[in-house]
């Protein structure tokens, strides 16, 4: 199925549904509306409910390249959008010593994309046959200057480098950027994006990503495991747990063939699921309290 | 800031466009171009189905789950509103919205209605080289109408200095980096590929983010007015700044502090709360400090600066070990009391000594000089 035969959210929803991804109609309109308007979508949510999942799933539903950009403190344009070559290019000037080029054509040849090192945006935006998928990942890592770097790319889908001038995208890139919240992202930026927000799931649509992920698992177990994590997202934990600690759960409660959630599996499997300590000794209180 | 709605339009495409502003006029950040992709969306054909449009119009319109959640209100008033049902109604509060701007705001709480004659007389009492002087060294509760307005001139000055001076001994500072290739590469053309003079790259920085608990509770009244001008000037220099307020709630004001013009700030903040003077649960509010914003705002080691007396009626241990938490995860805690000013003053109320652990800098905030004193602090914040 191509993108030019999609007419309605609901068959992206079948299509990622081969993908083992369940998503809700509003996630659905958000990716229809990035396909069809080509306008970048930016999903936020706590972590672990699937963001990064929606752009990987996307790009094997469209069978292309996801070129991924993770954000982190410190993060320059240097690593996110291109660098010159520079071992290439002492040598380049090396080689052309003997040459009659006047310094002017030198510094043309060596600032020519020959000696271009391609990072992930760049890359993104010079795919010649297909439209990639890019993800930008956990954005609000990254420090403000960073996002304004972002702008060009967004809206107009070119980077300018100074020595070469501008380079623009023939197919563009479609772009989901992800963001858990640790900071407010600009309002610049914002507005060059579609916006979905990612909560954690209803009971039910957790049960339907577990049960796809995990078809083998019995329902009695599924229900009881959900619902215990459900109970845990409503405790004043340090870190709550997001629906790929769920499928973990399930997994390791699998792998150690247990078929309920006894006493005994829950002390075993309880660190697949909570990442601190006091968590673990909360919820062992209160499991201890309800049993 | 009435608009119209869709029973007054005639077709799709104005309906969407008079949507586009009626959200606009309700505090959403929506423009041409959201506008543009609106209609842009519509002629998908993906709009027979209600809720499908629903959803487009909101991925497009909304920036925040908080804006999602004023959109679904807006989305059933706009389109599901008859006309018999309308009524008059007064747009929301929009923080850049209009104001009055010839409003004085400085005398909101100033130590107006006491006892003048007597304050003047103590204020007159602090000698100092010349009139500046002896306003700097002025206890800020002590200060008269007339002298209010005085130094809040010179105050204005001070700050304006402070933040100037902070932005540049940064840049002082930096020192030799790491080489600069680009550039290196670039200059070395002329002498044949030889690197003969490096460029370095100029270290960065390192980012400041500053935190501000403003006390406004009743017993502050005399100080929270030049405080909360303070924290404006913090603002210059801090760009990464968050502020809060609190009394007995907890507010975020670090929105209305965007403005460039300090009486729209104050104006701002002022207008939209209604707790000033109240009591104070200092241990509550940073209790929801911690549990709304202390995972976004806690991370990478902020400086938290707290301004108050520490004169608390709520749960003292609640304060103490919200307090512990909050310097867990940030660089250092300074506490600025006002109370500390006055001579042979020691931390013995119960929400200052239980506060105590938690402190790394503990400093007086009673005049301007004072204030003015946190400059050292904070440049190496």
């Amino acid at each position: 199925m191509l993108i030019t035969d999609l007419k309605y959210p609901e068959q992206l929803g079948q299509q990622l549904d081969k993908q083992l991804y369940v998503a809700d109609e509003e996630l659905l309109t958000s990716l229809f509306l990035l396909l069809k308007l080509n306008k970048p979508l930016l999903l936020e949510g706590p972590p672990g409910v699937g963001k990064t999942e929606a752009a990987l799933v996307l790009s094997q539903w469209l069978n292309v390249p996801l070129i991924r950009l993770q954000c982190y403190e410190g993060l320059d344009i240097n690593a996110a959008v291109y660098e010159w070559n520079y071992q290439k290019q002492l040598l380049g000037i090396r080689m052309q010593e003997g040459t009659s080029l006047s310094a002017a054509e030198k510094e043309q040849k060596i600032f020519s994309e020959d000696y271009l090192l391609k990072r992930p945006l760049l890359q993104a935006i010079t795919e010649k046959e297909f439209s990639p998928v890019l993800l930008i990942d956990e954005l609000d890592r990254s420090d403000e200057e960073f996002e304004a770097f972002l702008l060009e790319l967004l809206s107009a889908f070119q980077i300018t480098i100074p020595e070469l001038g501008t380079i623009k995208a023939e197919f563009k890139p479609y772009v989901i950027l992800t963001s858990n919240r640790t900071r407010e992202l600009s309002d610049a930026l914002k507005r060059r994006c579609l916006y979905h927000w990612i909560d954690y799931p209803a009971l039910e649509k957790e049960m339907a990503i577990v049960k796809k992920r995990l078809p083998q698992i019995e329902q009695s177990l599924l229900e009881e495991v959900v619902k215990h994590v459900q109970l845990f997202r409503q405790q004043k934990l340090n870190k709550i747990p997001g629906i790929s600690e769920t499928i973990d759960w399930a997994e390791s409660l699998m792998a150690l063939g247990h078929r309920t959630l006894s006493q005994k599996a829950i002390d075993q499997t309880l660190g697949a699921i909570l990442k601190s300590s006091e968590d673990i000794e909360l919820i062992r209180q209160t499991v201890a309290e309800t049993n | 800031m009435q608009k119209v709605q869709k029973f007054q339009t005639s077709s799709l495409t104005e309906s969407i466009v008079a949507f586009s502003q009626f959200v606009r006029a309700h505090g959403l950040n929506v423009g041409i171009q959201e506008t543009q992709d609106a209609l842009l969306a519509s002629k998908l054909g993906i709009m027979g189905n209600r809720q499908i449009f629903r959803q487009a119009l909101k991925s497009l319109f909304c920036n925040s789950p908080e804006e999602m959640l004023l959109f679904d209100q807006l989305f059933v008033l706009y389109w599901e509103t008859n006309s018999i049902d309308l009524k008059s109604r007064k747009g929301e509060v929009n923080i850049q919205g209009s104001f009055n701007k010839k409003a004085n705001s400085s005398v909101v709480m100033l130590g107006v209605g006491k006892s003048e004659n007597q304050i003047e007389e103590e204020a007159k009492n602090v000698s100092g080289a010349n009139e500046v002087e002896r306003l700097k060294k002025t206890d800020l509760s002590l200060l008269s109408v007339m002298d209010a307005s005085q130094l809040e001139e010179i105050a204005k000055k001070f700050c304006k200095q402070m933040a100037a001076r902070l932005r540049r001994r940064k840049k002082q500072s930096r020192t030799k980096g790491l080489i600069h290739m680009r550039r290196t590469i670039r200059k070395s053309i002329a002498t044949g590929g030889e690197p003969v003079s490096l460029l370095y790259n100029l270290k960065k920085p390192k980012k400041q983010r500053l935190i501000v608990f403003l006390d406004i509770s009743g017993s502050m009244d005399k100080y929270s007015f030049f405080l909360l001008r303070f924290i404006c000037a913090l603002k210059e220099h801090f760009r990464q700044l968050e502020a809060f307020v609190f009394s007995t709630s907890l507010k975020r004001i670090s929105k209305g502090m965007q403005s460039r013009q300090l009486d729209t700030v104050l104006k701002n903040i002022t207008d939209n709360l209604d707790h000033w003077s109240s009591g104070t649960r200092i241990g509550e509010c940073l209790q929801t400090f911690n549990d709304q914003f202390g995972k976004r705002m806690l991370n990478g080691s902020p400086t938290v600066l707290v301004l108050s007396d520490g004169l608390d009626t709520g749960d003292v241990e609640l304060l103490g070990n919200a307090l512990q938490k909050i310097h867990a995860k940030s660089k250092r805690i300074i506490w600025l009391n006002p109370l500390k000013g006055m001579k042979d003053y020691k931390p013995l109320a119960r929400g200052m000594q239980a506060a105590m652990p938690s402190i790394d800098d503990f400093r007086s905030a009673h005049n301007l000089e004072s204030l003015l004193e946190l400059e050292n602090l904070l440049l190496h914040a």
